[in-house]
């Protein structure tokens, strides 16, 4: 009987420092490869080749090297304006749509609610072939407009999907106020909703750029030298035998810088983001 | 539970005329058009012709021809085959392991919120970034995966030169990337369940494992299976990683479904047929995500 209770005592004691360090492996298994990438930017192509994983000697000459490239710092540009833009145009149609369905009722609603979110579902390799014929025929093919419409395409069923459940949970009252002052439905929308709904439309922001920022298959098919975002122009960085690691994971490094500082410093409502839309690889 | 705020909203009078909601409607549905409906459309109708991307001018049409050579391309069984291993056993351990951490960290205190958000980073990590990162990691000389695989004894190899090991590494990737989604989302519901139903079990003195599969699971079942569901028709369109880590090789070892297809559009140039195959891919997509609607798990964060 002692024996037995002093086990349990001791299993009490040893099982939440058991999960302290499990979590910290967890940890450190997951975030190596990252710390893998961030390191080697600042290393140099023949330190990485030549003295192995643990070699460690900081030097900024790979990002000297791709901040000094053209090519790459024209691709970080063009990532940066389709992001914002493809994100603003999301924003306000799929605030809009978004605003609509949760309320008013007319019919066909729920068939073209779902239909948002059946959208959001379409592979991109299905869509990236028809969509190349045709912005070949509209000489939209390498045009930045050309490359924000086909991330559009993505982000507005996903912008609609995510604002439901935060445009369904904000009150009538304030609507309903300011109709009975003689407000149009229009001004209703901008004036007195939009402002309400804002943390929800920052999460919607946050993760329509971040899809944007991270595309790929769309940049790689669509564009090729005006329109090419960053993304691609990493990929092209990866030459054929011998890759220039030092500056592709500098340039990497770069890519990251946004991603990390939104995940970490939204991350309460990332999580929030992250359950009502689901994610895209 | 299910869509109460869609049905349940109220009339609203008048005020500019036409009917309200399709001004807020009509804007996203035209884009929506012109970007989406349209193209799959368009798509259905090139894959019924033998349609070359430089001779267009020659294009045949062949009805469902290219469906029925889909069957005779032993490349596209093969990526079909690869594509099905691929979902097979990345999802369900993303999904174990997602579980048992989401169980692990279902804990107060500042250090586990930390932890909790600093596993989030690699779901956000740019596909490309991922792919090139496991790239250099499997280096034969250098990297460092294979610095630790020498350590163990077995000696220097181009691994991603290994068909079956650059296939494992290629779920590898994918598993080290987009657990921790499945985690999240485990760990959301696990902190929604009622914690009197858990207490209950440990006052009745139920074992760990009794606890997990008797109370815990059934809960979270609706919320796995959404996940789940979500994450498989994401896996099932995986391109960038894999394009960046392998490009589909060695030889045709990792040529997923997704990354088939664009080597028949755009190094082949055979567009109709890769559009047929586009059809497929899409056509598997929406039958999923007809399971993710029906489940109606998606709409249980609306309240009217």
């Amino acid at each position: 009987m002692k024996t037995n209770q002093s086990v349990k005592r001791l299993r009490k004691k040893l099982i939440p420092f058991l999960i302290l360090i499990v979590s910290l492996f967890v940890l450190m298994i997951e975030l190596m490869p990252i710390m893998v990438v961030v390191t080697s930017g600042f290393k140099r192509d023949i330190d990485i080749w030549a003295r192995g994983p643990f070699y460690f000697k900081p030097t900024l000459e790979s990002y000297k090297q791709v901040l000094s490239n053209r090519d790459f710092l024209l691709s970080l540009k063009n990532s940066l304006v389709v992001g914002l833009i493809s994100t603003a145009i999301s924003i306000i149609v799929g605030s809009m749509a978004s605003y609509g369905l949760t309320r008013y009722v007319f019919k066909f609603k729920e068939i073209i609610a779902y239909t948002f979110l059946g959208f959001r579902m379409i592979p991109q390799i299905s869509l990236v072939i028809p969509l190349y014929v045709m912005f070949n025929y509209l000489k939209l093919r390498d045009t930045l407009t050309g490359i924000v419409l086909a991330h559009v395409s993505f982000n507005i069923p996903y912008v609609v999907w995510l604002l439901l459940p935060f445009f369904a949970a904000v009150p009538r009252d304030y609507e309903e106020a300011a109709r009975v002052d003689g407000a149009t439905e229009n001004q209703v929308f901008w004036r007195i909703f939009f402002p309400l709904v804002s943390p929800g439309l920052v999460v919607a922001s946050v993760f329509a750029f971040l899809m944007s920022w991270n595309e790929f298959l769309y940049a790689l098919i669509l564009t090729s030298v005006n329109a090419r975002t960053a993304p691609v122009a990493v990929n092209g960085l990866l030459g054929q035998y011998a890759p220039k690691w030092g500056q592709l994971t500098a340039a990497g490094t770069i890519m990251l810088i946004p991603v990390f500082v939104i995940t970490l410093t939204l991350q309460k409502y990332i999580i929030k983001g992250l359950i009502s839309g689901g994610i895209k690889g | 539970m299910n869509s109460t705020s869609l049905s349940g909203s109220k009339k609203v009078k008048n005020f500019g005329g036409a009917s309200p909601h399709w001004f807020f409607l009509t804007p996203a549905l035209v884009i929506v058009f012109a970007i989406l409906i349209f193209p799959v459309i368009y798509s259905l109708y090139m894959s019924t012709f033998d349609w070359h991307l430089f001779y267009s001018a020659e294009r045949k049409f062949i009805g469902l021809g290219n469906f029925f050579q889909l069957f005779k391309d032993r490349e596209f069984l093969h990526s079909l085959w690869l594509q099905f291993g691929f979902v097979v056993i990345a999802l369900p351990i993303e999904t174990v392991i997602g579980f048992f951490v989401a169980l692990l960290l279902n804990r107060d205190g500042k250090f586990y919120a930390v932890v909790r958000s600093l596993l989030l980073l690699p779901v956000f990590i740019l596909p490309v970034i991922s792919g090139l990162t496991w790239r250099l990691l499997l280096q034969p000389e250098y990297g460092m995966v294979s610095f630790f695989l020498e350590k163990l004894g077995f000696g220097i190899k181009a691994w991603l030169a290994e068909p079956d090991f650059a296939y494992g590494m290629v779920i590898v990737q994918d598993v080290w990337r987009m657990w921790p989604f499945m985690f999240m989302f485990i760990y959301a519901g696990l902190t929604g369940l009622p914690r009197e139903i858990i207490e209950a079990a440990e006052i009745d003195g139920a074992s760990f494992w009794t606890k997990v599969f008797k109370v815990i699971l059934p809960q979270l079942r609706p919320t796995i299976a959404t996940a789940f569901l979500l994450r498989l028709v994401d896996a099932l369109r995986i391109f960038s990683e894999v394009y960046v880590m392998t490009g589909g090789g060695p030889g045709n070892a990792t040529m997923l479904l997704s990354l088939y297809i664009n080597k028949q559009a755009f190094e082949f140039f055979n567009i109709g047929y890769a559009a047929s195959m586009g059809v497929v891919l899409l056509i598997l997509a929406l039958f999923l995500s007809f399971f993710i609607v029906r489940g109606n798990v998606k709409f249980e964060g609306e309240r009217g």
